[in-house]
């Protein structure tokens, strides 16, 4: 060791770097890496061949579809929703806004199968809902509908949470100068307020997106699960662990896996890349 | 041609911010409102720029001539400068400039290449120009703060408010900055008012000053003028130090323990119980009393910075007080704590209602 070195390691003010990142390591090798590790570990049972007849076999190629897709659209719809929900909760007062507060988190506490139950009940041909969409043609129950439908029902609390503490803590002082240099509220919103959200919309985005893909209790009860149409990746692999085929199950739990990571990767470069203003780089 | 309020009175709940105030601004003046905290200063200057609107009645605000107590912020053309900025940290230095002039609607918006030449004019008047594509979070408080004037100038405001626009800055920037705010108003003669707390500051940079005191102007002049001549013994207790001596006024002159000092102002009233106003820097101190003077002891004596400050004692009994000498009559005298010294009044002041401090 230098003496340069020692006299930096000396002048540490914060103690326990080495300590603390050694556990976060072990931690997350022991939660995150080590299960995923099995998954690939228990693919490499087939032959390549055999994995890729697995992973591109139309019912699976059309449960990425149906997933991915939905997933995708649930989570866009919420970030438009969810963004509204903060906004009113933020910034307006009204009787009963305690209660509306409490409620956006209820997908997130309610176990995913009475949610998945409630809304198959809900919409059915003859449940409240249901009943007022057949006469306009619209089945949600046993359709891809109903995915999305459940999709957008868990993943509306990540966006509502993510953003209002943002919200909350925008300044009104930068409103107010945006007023007085000319700005109608329309511009104030889409110049000045959501461009310094989209750092917490994009995180908001891929929770929800995430969460979304690896759902499987509330979206079973209302897809009706139709071969080929209405079946979601996690219960194609369901399926096969049913069967008792453990191999070909987590070849599909890794094409989940890989294509999620990139994806959230992806999102990621793009948060960073919105919130590249918040710096304190000085040179 | 000026910037004018009429009777504006705003209340927050029982909080009244301001009492029936009026002012009226010059064209090309630069005005200070000075006051302590929660004397409405603030709120004058929101309602001025349309960020807060004044209580139904007979208020009215006026831009040359032209009613805009109604009118919302967004078109009133009123230059606005936040206490912090309020800069956009997700838009570059050009950007937080040119945003002004690009959220004009198409009839009256300039083409790109305008608004280029008109940021990079203000660029270089705020000495900047380096800096056009750094983020706010980059530029340190004082060049923030310039970027927030250059901003508010971008719009050719009819009136230019600036909310404590040095507050938040260490004393050598703030010093800097304001001599530069002067001279930036010299250059370009927009019709100014700002905000302060600071005393020295409104007096050092404006061409007048209005001195608020719980919603309402208490005295309104030139800083010699309101230095020099305050209206109340709140105005002459905000503008600087004072020493009180309490006595009698008998025939148009002070009288403190027996000795007889002239008033700065003849008062033909007599009063049984006055008390005189007395700047620090306006007593003198000698060993020998020469003529009216007042005998008093030294407490303490501090000769650090440009001048130097005695703690004094009346002998015959009053309260403490407190002189300043230039450093060359502290050279002169060097007094010893323990010491009999004596004190000449210069510049008595008496109030006809008397206020306690």
């Amino acid at each position: 060791m230098t003496p340069k070195s020692s006299t930096a390691k000396k002048n540490r003010v914060l103690p326990g770097f080495k300590l603390t990142l050694g556990f976060t390591l072990f931690y997350l090798g022991l939660i995150v890496l080590l299960p995923l590790a099995a998954v690939f570990g228990k693919t490499f049972e087939l032959t390549w061949p055999e994995f890729w007849h697995t992973i591109t076999m139309p019912q699976a190629m059309a449960s990425y579809r149906l997933t991915f897709g939905a997933s995708f659209c649930a989570a866009l719809v919420n970030t438009f929703f969810g963004l509204i929900v903060a906004w009113v909760l933020v910034r307006y007062n009204f009787f009963g806004k305690k209660i509306v507060d409490a409620l956006v988190d209820l997908p997130f506490a309610l176990p995913t199968a009475v949610a998945g139950i409630t809304l198959a009940m809900l919409y059915s041909h003859n449940g409240w809902i249901g009943q007022l969409l057949e006469p306009l043609g619209i089945q949600v129950a046993n359709t891809r509908l109903g995915v999305f439908v459940a999709l957008t029902f868990i993943g509306l609390p990540f966006i509502v949470r993510t953003v209002q503490p943002i919200l909350e803590d925008l300044d009104p002082e930068l409103e107010e100068a945006a007023a007085s240099l000319g700005a109608n509220r329309w511009q104030i919103f889409w110049r000045v307020i959501l461009p310094m959200l989209t750092p917490a919309l994009l995180t908001g985005f891929a929770l929800a997106f995430a969460r979304a893909l690896g759902e499987y209790g509330s979206v079973i009860f209302i897809a009706g699960n139709i071969p080929m149409k209405t079946v979601i990746t996690p219960l194609l692999i369901m399926g096969e662990l049913d069967m008792f085929d453990y191999a070909k199950a987590t070849a599909l739990a890794v094409v989940m896996l890989v294509a999620s990571f990139a994806l959230l990767l992806t999102i990621n470069i793009l948060q960073w890349w919105t919130n590249r203003y918040n710096t304190n780089n000085l040179a | 041609m000026s910037v004018e309020v009429i009777n504006v009175t705003k209340k927050f709940g029982h909080f009244t911010a301001l009492d029936s105030v009026s002012l009226k601004v010059e064209s090309g003046e630069l005005v200070a409102l000075l006051g302590p905290s929660g004397s409405g200063k603030t709120t004058l200057l929101r309602t001025i720029a349309g960020l807060e609107f004044p209580d139904p009645g007979a208020a009215r605000v006026l831009f040359y001539g032209e009613d805009v107590t109604q009118t919302p912020a967004s078109e009133r053309k009123a230059g606005f400068a936040f206490q912090h900025y309020a800069l956009f940290r997700h838009m570059t230095v050009f950007e937080n400039i040119a945003f002004g002039l690009r959220v004009r609607p198409k009839t009256t918006r300039p083409p790109e290449e305008e608004i280029r030449a008109r940021v990079q004019k203000l660029l270089k008047l705020i000495q900047l120009e380096p800096m056009a594509g750094r983020y706010p979070s980059q530029l340190s408080g004082g060049q923030r703060q310039r970027v927030a004037l250059a901003r508010a100038l971008a719009v050719e405001p009819k009136v230019l408010l600036l909310d404590e626009p040095f507050g938040a800055l260490d004393a050598k920037v703030r010093k800097e900055l304001r001599r530069w705010l002067r001279q930036l108003h010299d250059e370009i003669h927009v019709t100014t008012l700002f905000v302060t707390h600071d005393q020295e500051e409104a007096l050092e940079v404006s061409d007048r000053v209005a001195i608020l005191r719980a919603g309402r102007i208490e005295q309104i002049g030139t800083p010699e003028e309101i230095y020099d001549r305050p209206a109340s013994p709140f105005v002459y207790d905000f503008l600087g130090n004072v020493n009180l001596f309490s006595g009698r006024v008998r025939d148009g002159s002070m009288l403190i323990g027996g000795t007889e000092f002239a008033l700065s102002e003849k008062t033909n009233e007599a009063k049984s119980a006055a008390v005189a106003f007395v700047r620090p820097h306006d007593i003198r101190v000698t060993r020998a009393s020469t003529g009216p003077a007042l005998p008093a002891l030294v407490i303490r004596s501090n000769a650090a910075g440009p001048v130097a400050t005695l703690e004094l004692k009346r002998l015959d009994g009053g309260d403490d007080f407190v002189v300043q000498l230039s450093r060359e009559q502290f050279q002169e005298l060097r007094p010893k704590p323990g010491e009999q010294v004596f004190v000449e009044l210069k510049n008595v002041k008496v109030f006809a209602d008397d206020y306690s401090i």
